[in-house]
C-alpha cells in the first residue's frame, strides 16, 4: 500500500469508494480513536463507545457509495457516529442516553482517585439536554471549530455559537448549584 | 447588558475570541462590578475543567474487529466484481447462435472470440502472477513468522522475548504455531513485561477459539498481579462473561493481594 502522508483523507475515501477497500484502514487508523472518544465523553460508557465505534466504520465500509465528491471527510464520519448512536438510542427508547446508574457508578470511582471538580464536572455534563451535551464534547473535548461543527449538524456557524454559549452558561449554572449541595 | 449577552462576551473573552474594544470594556466591568467578576471566576473555571478532557484508547480488538470486517468485505467485493464479469461470455455464446444467417455476423463472431482469446490469455497470463505475487508474500511471512518464534524462545534476552511478542502484536494473522508460542509465553516467561506484551498480543486475535480458552484458563492459573489485573480488565472489556465464577474465586482467595480482588470485584460488576 503506497500513501503519502499527505494524501488528504478525501482522496483517501474516494479511492475506498472506487473500490480500493484496503485504504479504509489508513481512515481507521487517523479516526477510530477521535470517534470512539466522541462517543465515550458524549455517553460517558466506554464499553457501549467501542461498540458504536464499531459500528460507525462498519457503515464506513459498507456505504461507502454514499460518499459524495468533494465533501469533507470529517462532517461526514462524525454525521455517521451521530447517526449511529441515534439508531441506538431508537432501539433502547427506554434508556435515557446517559445510563444515570452507570455514571454514578463511575463518579464514585472518580471521586475516590482522581480530581473531584473534574467528577463535579461531568455530573454537571449530564443535566444538560442532549445537544449542549454534544455541543460541548465537540467544541471543548474535540476542540473543533465552529465552522466544523456547523457543517456536521447542518447549521449556521452563528446558530451553533449561540448555543455553545447558552450550553456553557447552562453548565456553569447547574455546576455551581451542585458545588452548594 | 443583559446576563446573557455579558456572559457570551465573557466567554469570547475567555477564549480570546474578542477585539481590543471589547476586550478592554469587559476587563472594566470585571474589575469595578462584583457581578461580572463572579460570573468571570466561574465560566473561567468551567471552560478550564472542559478543556482538561482527555482522550484514552480504545481497546485492541476495536482494531481487531475492524480489520476482520474489512477483509470479509474485500473478499465479498472480489466476488461480487467475479459475478459482474460473468455475462461478458454469456453473451459470446448467445452470438453463436447467430453464426450462420450472415457474413458479417461471422466476422464480427470472429472479432469477439479472438477478443476473449486475448482477453483469456491476458487473464491466465494475471493468474500467473498473482500466484509468484502471493507466493512471495507468503515466503516474506514466513521469513517474518521464524525471526519472531526464535526471538520469542530466547531464553537468554528477555528484551529480544519481548521484541518478539511485539513482533507478533504487530502481525494481522497468526497461524496455530503462533498462538501456541504466545499462549506459552504468557504463562510461562521469567519477565513480566514479556508475559504482558504476549497477553496484548493474543487479545489482538481473540476471535481464534484457542486464544478465548487459553486467556479464561489462564486466569486461573495466573500468579503475577500485573498480568491478573491486565487479563481481568481483557476479559471485561471482551463482555466474556462466563468467567464471573473464577472472580469470584479470586475475591476469595487469602493469596491474592488487594489490587487484584479490587479488579476482580470491578470485573463482577461489569460483566452481571
Amino acid at each position: 500500500m503506497n500513501i503519502s502522508p499527505l494524501t488528504t483523507d478525501e482522496q483517501i475515501m474516494e479511492a475506498v469508494k472506487n473500490g480500493e477497500l484496503q485504504q479504509a484502514s489508513v481512515l481507521f487508523a487517523r479516526y477510530h480513536k477521535r470517534i470512539f472518544n466522541f462517543l465515550r465523553q458524549y455517553l460517558n460508557d466506554t464499553m457501549l463507545a467501542e461498540d458504536l465505534t464499531q459500528n460507525v466504520f462498519l457503515r464506513l465500509i459498507k456505504y461507502r457509495g454514499s460518499y459524495r465528491e468533494g465533501h469533507r471527510f470529517q462532517s461526514w464520519i462524525y454525521q455517521m457516529a451521530r447517526n449511529v448512536f441515534a439508531d441506538h438510542y431508537q432501539a433502547n427508547k427506554n434508556q435515557s442516553f446517559v445510563d444515570v446508574e452507570k455514571m454514578s457508578n463511575h463518579f464514585a470511582d472518580t471521586t475516590e482517585h482522581d480530581d473531584e471538580r473534574e467528577a463535579l464536572l461531568q455530573r454537571s455534563l449530564t443535566k444538560l439536554s442532549d445537544e449542549q451535551r454534544e455541543l460541548l464534547v465537540l467544541t471543548r473535548f474535540q476542540q473543533m471549530k465552529y465552522e466544523e461543527v456547523a457543517e456536521i449538524m447542518n447549521t449556521t456557524v452563528a446558530n451553533i455559537k449561540v448555543k455553545v454559549h447558552r450550553a456553557i452558561g447552562k453548565l456553569r449554572e447547574v455546576y455551581f448549584e451542585l458545588e452548594k449541595n | 447588558m443583559n446576563k446573557e449577552k455579558l456572559e457570551s462576551l465573557i466567554i469570547d473573552y475567555i477564549d480570546g475570541n474578542v477585539n481590543d474594544a471589547d476586550r478592554s470594556m469587559i476587563e472594566n466591568e470585571i474589575a469595578q462590578n462584583t457581578e461580572a467578576k463572579q460570573l468571570y471566576d466561574q465560566l473561567k473555571e468551567v471552560t478550564g475543567l472542559l478543556n482538561r478532557a482527555h482522550y484514552i484508547e480504545p481497546s485492541r480488538s476495536l482494531q481487531a474487529n475492524f480489520e476482520k470486517a474489512l477483509r470479509q468485505e474485500i473478499a465479498l467485493n472480489e466476488k461480487n466484481s467475479v459475478k459482474e464479469r460473468k455475462p461478458a461470455y454469456a453473451k459470446t455464446s448467445a452470438g453463436r447462435q447467430v453464426f450462420i444467417s450472415s457474413w458479417v455476423l461471422r466476422i464480427a463472431a470472429v472479432l469477439v472470440i479472438a477478443i476473449v482469446g486475448v482477453v483469456i490469455a491476458d487473464r491466465i497470463n494475471e493468474k500467473r502472477e498473482h500466484k509468484k505475487e502471493l507466493a512471495a508474500i507468503k515466503n516474506e511471512l514466513d521469513n517474518n513468522k521464524k525471526m519472531m518464534m526464535d526471538l520469542l524462545q530466547n531464553q537468554h534476552s528477555a528484551s529480544q522475548r519481548l521484541q518478539g511478542a511485539t513482533v507478533a502484536y504487530e502481525m494481522n494473522h497468526a497461524d496455530d504455531d503462533i498462538i501456541y508460542a504466545l499462549i506459552n509465553t504468557m504463562n510461562e516467561d521469567a519477565n513480566s513485561n514479556v508475559r504482558l506484551t504476549a497477553l496484548e498480543a493474543l487479545g489482538k486475535f481473540y476471535q481464534q477459539n484457542q486464544v478465548r480458552s487459553a486467556l479464561i484458563k489462564s486466569l486461573s492459573t495466573q500468579k503475577d498481579p500485573v498480568v491478573q489485573i491486565a487479563l481481568i480488565r481483557m476479559l471485561v472489556k471482551l463482555k466474556e462473561k462466563e468467567v464471573v465464577n473464577q472472580l469470584e474465586k479470586i475475591t476469595r482467595d487469602n493469596s491474592v493481594i488487594k489490587a487484584v480482588k479490587d479488579e476482580a470485584h470491578w470485573g463482577i460488576l461489569k460483566l452481571s
